[in-house]
């Protein structure tokens, strides 16, 4: 044929459209008769009718492996023998169980790793969550005592009983009454009974100790206030009648 | 009854709410739709979900079908559609090494059990090529070359659906069976 383009380094012929409707059979009967005859002249038409022909039974051949020789589109199923919306994919309803192990199945190796590992994860933070509150649950109440906060540990606290008390009230009793008595030592005596008195204040305030938290240390007395303490003890007697002698100042009487 | 009116009814019975009217629709159409996508996306899994996604997306849009386009028109330009989108996002994904191993092992269950391995062999790369072919053509080539492939619909109605010229649709499906020739000729390599 005369002026005919080249394009990708094939001819090509201007009746393009006519080719492709002889080839799908839809040219009418003169226009099939015409383009028969058209086709043994033209060396580009009668090329491409053969190659297109080759495509054209290719995807034909793809199309009925994928869907089957049988497939047709144009036919309607009739509603006895297709079911309807057969080639609408339907949701399956899996369990959670059903799903999880699918999603197993179908998840590279990676994902199933990554997920297992991110479970783990998950089940070590519960853990450690759960484990944090039941220790704020189980926590003594902090008590602030002396320069010092302690807290006070009921497991290792020494538990005392009725008798144990009771013992610690009749001893303490014992002691002052005990003391009282030594009232009337006399005054040679006053550095030993105040001494026995600084000892069993300091036992008692070890014993204190040992059942009450600690207290700030106190500082230690003055001079005037171990006088007034003496005083009040009665180790200084207050009047002059009460003294073991009389003091004179009057060296003649 | 023409086919086409009986379509244009079943909307409107659709609209007023008859609940049987829109599953008449799909039980006509599904296996055109079906057959459209799986020419579109190569893969049967893949062209069941469009076809459910495009018949979802016409019930949803039930009260947007204008009147003046055919029922055909608007079902095949949602298909293409939702086909094109369903493509953009598996190439995003990467989706495309697998595919091919699916698609070589269905085309060995497909095969008669007592051809020769060398033709079975030749068949599956061949299926495999041309898919790989008409997935590579640009949306508007394979829309035509699928619906006169797949759908066996004639260029008038493919004319009438896309809403094109027919002197269009033919330069189309020209265009696309020279593409589709050279591509094959690049994958049979």
């Amino acid at each position: 044929m005369p002026n005919m383009p080249n394009v990708n380094g094939r001819p090509i012929c201007h009746r393009a459209e006519d080719l492709v409707t002889y080839l799908y059979g839809e040219a009418s009967e003169t226009d099939a008769k015409d383009f028969a005859v058209h086709l043994q002249q033209c060396d580009a038409c009668r090329g491409e009718f053969s190659v297109f022909q080759q495509v054209h039974d290719s995807i034909l051949v793809w199309r009925n492996e994928a869907l089957g020789s049988a497939f047709n589109p144009a036919v309607l199923p009739s509603e006895s023998t297709v079911e309807l919306t057969q080639f609408v994919r339907r949701d399956r309803k899996l369990t959670a169980l059903a799903a999880l192990r699918e999603f197993f199945n179908v998840a590279p190796l990676w994902l199933r790793a990554a997920t297992a590992f991110a479970v783990l994860l998950l089940g070590g933070l519960c853990g450690l969550a759960l484990l944090t509150i039941s220790r704020s649950w189980n926590r003594p109440v902090q008590l602030a005592v002396g320069e010092s906060s302690k807290v006070a540990d009921p497991n290792k606290e020494p538990k005392y009983t009725q008798q144990d008390v009771d013992k610690a009230v009749q001893k303490r009793v014992e002691e002052i009454a005990r003391l009282n008595s030594q009232v009337a030592l006399p005054k040679g005596n006053e550095t030993s009974a105040i001494k026995e008195l600084t000892v069993n204040r300091s036992r008692n305030q070890l014993a204190h100790n040992s059942v009450q938290p600690k207290t700030p240390r106190s500082r230690g007395l003055s001079r005037r206030e171990r006088e007034q303490l003496a005083k009040d003890l009665r180790l200084i007697p207050r009047d002059e009648d009460e003294l073991p002698f009389v003091l004179s100042y009057e060296p003649n009487q | 009854m023409d086919l086409a009116t009986n379509d244009e009814q079943m909307v409107k019975r659709a609209l007023s709410g008859d609940p049987e009217a829109f599953g008449e629709i799909v039980r006509r159409w599904e296996r055109r739709i079906f057959a459209l996508a799986f020419g579109m996306l190569g893969r049967e899994e893949d062209a069941r979900d469009a076809t459910q996604e495009t018949f979802l997306a016409a019930f949803r849009n039930l009260r947007g079908f204008r009147g003046d386009a055919k029922v055909s028109s608007w079902l095949h330009r949602i298909a293409v559609n939702q086909c094109i989108t369903r493509q953009r996002r598996a190439k995003v994904r990467g989706e495309t090494g697998l595919e091919d191993e699916a698609e070589k092992n269905a085309a060995v269950f497909a095969l008669p059990l007592d051809a020769s391995p060398a033709r079975t062999a030749e068949k599956i790369e061949r299926s495999v090529a041309v898919r790989r072919a008409v997935g590579s053509l640009p949306p508007d080539l394979r829309q035509v070359i699928v619906m006169k492939e797949f759908e066996e619909l004639t260029f008038q109605q493919i004319s009438e659906a896309l809403e094109l010229p027919l002197s269009t649709v033919k330069s189309r499906l020209y265009t696309a069976l020279r593409q589709l020739q050279m591509r094959l000729q690049k994958f049979g390599e």
